[in-house]
């Protein structure tokens, strides 16, 4: 069972020629996710999300706090999904994913091919990147991430730069292969109606990178984001914010 | 006159008509002014063998044509071309191969970088010729002289056009194969080299430009064979036709390389996996 343990996590970057400030992107995230759990970390731009999950990757330092990413004792397999698809250019559709594979076999390649029919690509394996619509070059990242059988699923707004219609299909392909696998994912997202979509559990952080709120959603699947269930838990996470913003603005005057 | 703001089949044909015999005309300018040229070339060559120089101190260009043809038919040619090639060839890979390296530690370590900038200000100061005889110094006659200069000179500019193309790879390819557990070499040439395989073939071109200068320019002081050395001979028994001929084939056989086989290269980099790299920026 993959477990994810955050504590008092912090980082600050220093400041840059072009940005003479030092910027805290998080400010003392705690949290702890165990199981087949989705959760979703909901927060405005800027608030450290991705500063966060490249942490939990570690392709990041954090200035200060601890990362545990274990499955059963030992550090985790990570599989990421980026904001943007990150596919090598160079590259076919099927070279790409064989590219994070450890091992090159019939079997691997059978793998890849797997999830490719999985966020249903298999007749572009031979393309390259470039010869794809966004919404698919998407899902081969959707798939790569899968492909190297994650312990933890990472991903960061995978779904922000499509239009809304290929978001709503990309939302139904992730929900349909993460039922398939329910790995423990980490799915960080500014929308709230695709939290509450996805999600077990959302965390909600606000800028300056600190964890406000904590809402489980116990919603049954598979979720339409149109169903009244779950426009209910909607607006519910919207009024927690608006009280967030509420009392950090009285704070503000305060001081 | 009525302003028709319409745009018919017609004018768009004629529109692209017009640009397509622009640029048709274009390319045949740019021909017909490498031809002009050359005639020009020659004919001021024709001037001053005949009228300036007089013939024995500069042979017109029909008489050293011929001593082309000679130097080409006769016996030893084979040799003395593969003496100066292999220098080239061995110089142009060393300077390359160094430059991919110090290339990737200029472009990834700011300490290197610094380093490596103040030692290049100090080998770019230093004139090729005092390296050229500090070779023949160091290493007699043998060809070890002319390659290592080559390798010497081309490496500082070499490595900082590799550098160059290395600092414009996507960050992001490089956190997404870490993130994926990719090892340092499986991104090296996974990521680093094919993003930066332009780079290296303009290194390249410009590693072979400089290196046949240079391996000409040495084996004038610092060998016992190759073209260089054939030019050194002429001019050492006043044989100016022989002189001119050599030097005329090598610059030729030159230009045809930098001119085609690093064309090719380019164009197969391009037309292979770097279209798709193309229109993936600029989709984008
Ligand atoms: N490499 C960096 N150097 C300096 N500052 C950075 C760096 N990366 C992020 N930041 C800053 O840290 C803060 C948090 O950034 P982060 O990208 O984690 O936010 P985010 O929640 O992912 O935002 P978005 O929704 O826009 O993606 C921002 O103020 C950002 O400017
Ligand atoms: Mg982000």
């Amino acid at each position: 069972m993959a477990t994810i343990l955050i504590e008092n996590l912090t980082k600050v970057y220093p400041p840059t020629p072009t940005y003479p400030q030092q910027v805290q992107a998080l400010g003392g995230v705690s949290m702890s996710v165990t199981g087949n759990v989705f959760v979703a970390v909901l927060g405005p731009s800027g608030s450290g999300k991705t500063t966060l999950l490249n942490i939990v990757a570690g392709v990041e330092e954090p200035t200060a706090g601890a990362v545990r990413v274990v499955q059963d004792g030992v550090p985790a397999q990570v599989g990421y999904v980026f904001q943007e698809p990150r596919l090598l250019p160079w590259r076919s559709v099927l070279d790409n994913m064989l590219y994070v594979q450890n091992r090159k076999s019939d079997r691997s390649k059978r793998e890849a091919e797997f999830y490719l029919s999985m966020v249903g690509l298999s007749d572009v394996a031979h393309l390259y990147p470039a010869q794809l619509s966004a919404g698919m070059q998407q899902r081969v990242g959707i798939a790569r991430a899968f492909l190297v059988n994650p312990d933890v699923l990472l991903m960061d707004e995978p779904f922000s730069h499509m239009d809304a219609l290929t978001g709503r299909s990309l939302r139904d392909y992730l929900q349909r292969i993460w039922a398939h696998t329910r790995k423990t994912a980490l799915f960080v997202t500014h929308d709230v109606g695709e939290a509450v979509e996805l999600a077990d559990r959302i965390l909600m952080l606000r800028p300056g990178g600190v964890v406000f709120d904590d809402i489980p959603v116990n919603l049954p699947r598979p979720r339409r984001p149109d169903d009244a269930a779950v426009h209910a838990v909607e607006t519910e996470v919207l009024r927690r914010f608006d009280s967030m913003e509420a009392a950090v603005r009285f704070g503000d005057q305060r001081n | 006159m009525a302003y028709d703001t319409s745009v018919t089949p017609d004018a768009v044909a004629d529109l692209s008509a017009r640009e397509i015999r622009r640029s048709v005309m274009g390319r045949w300018g740019l021909r017909a002014g490498v031809v002009i040229g050359w005639m020009a070339f020659i004919g001021v060559w024709y001037v001053f063998s005949g009228a300036v120089l007089g013939t024995q101190q500069l042979p017109p260009p029909h008489t050293v044509a011929a001593e082309v043809w000679q130097v080409v038919t006769g016996d030893g040619f084979g040799t003395t071309l593969w003496a100066s090639l292999f220098r080239v060839i061995v110089g142009c890979t060393m300077a390359l191969s160094a430059s991919i390296v110090l290339g990737m530690v200029i472009a990834y370590s700011a300490w290197w970088r610094g380093l490596l900038g103040i030692l290049t200000r100090f080998f770019v100061s230093i004139p090729t010729v005092a390296l050229a005889i500090l070779a023949l110094i160091l290493f007699g006659a043998s060809g070890l002289g002319p390659m290592l200069t080559a390798a010497l000179v081309a490496t500082p500019y070499v490595m900082s056009s590799v550098a160059q193309g290395l600092t414009r790879v996507d960050r992001r390819l490089i956190v997404m194969s870490e993130s994926f557990g990719r090892t340092r070499s499986q991104i090296i040439t996974g990521v680093l080299l094919p993003s930066s395989v332009l780079a290296v073939i303009g290194g390249a071109r410009q590693a072979f430009a400089l290196a046949w200068r240079i391996t000409l320019l040495t084996e004038v002081f610092a060998s016992s064979d190759g073209v260089g050395f054939q030019i050194k001979r002429s001019f050492e028994s006043y044989d100016v036709r022989g002189l001119l001929a050599w030097t005329a084939l090598f610059i030729g056989l030159m230009f045809i390389f930098e001119n085609f086989v690093f064309r090719q290269l380019e164009r197969r980099a391009f037309g292979g996996a770097h279209v798709s790299l193309a229109t993936a920026e600029s989709t984008r």
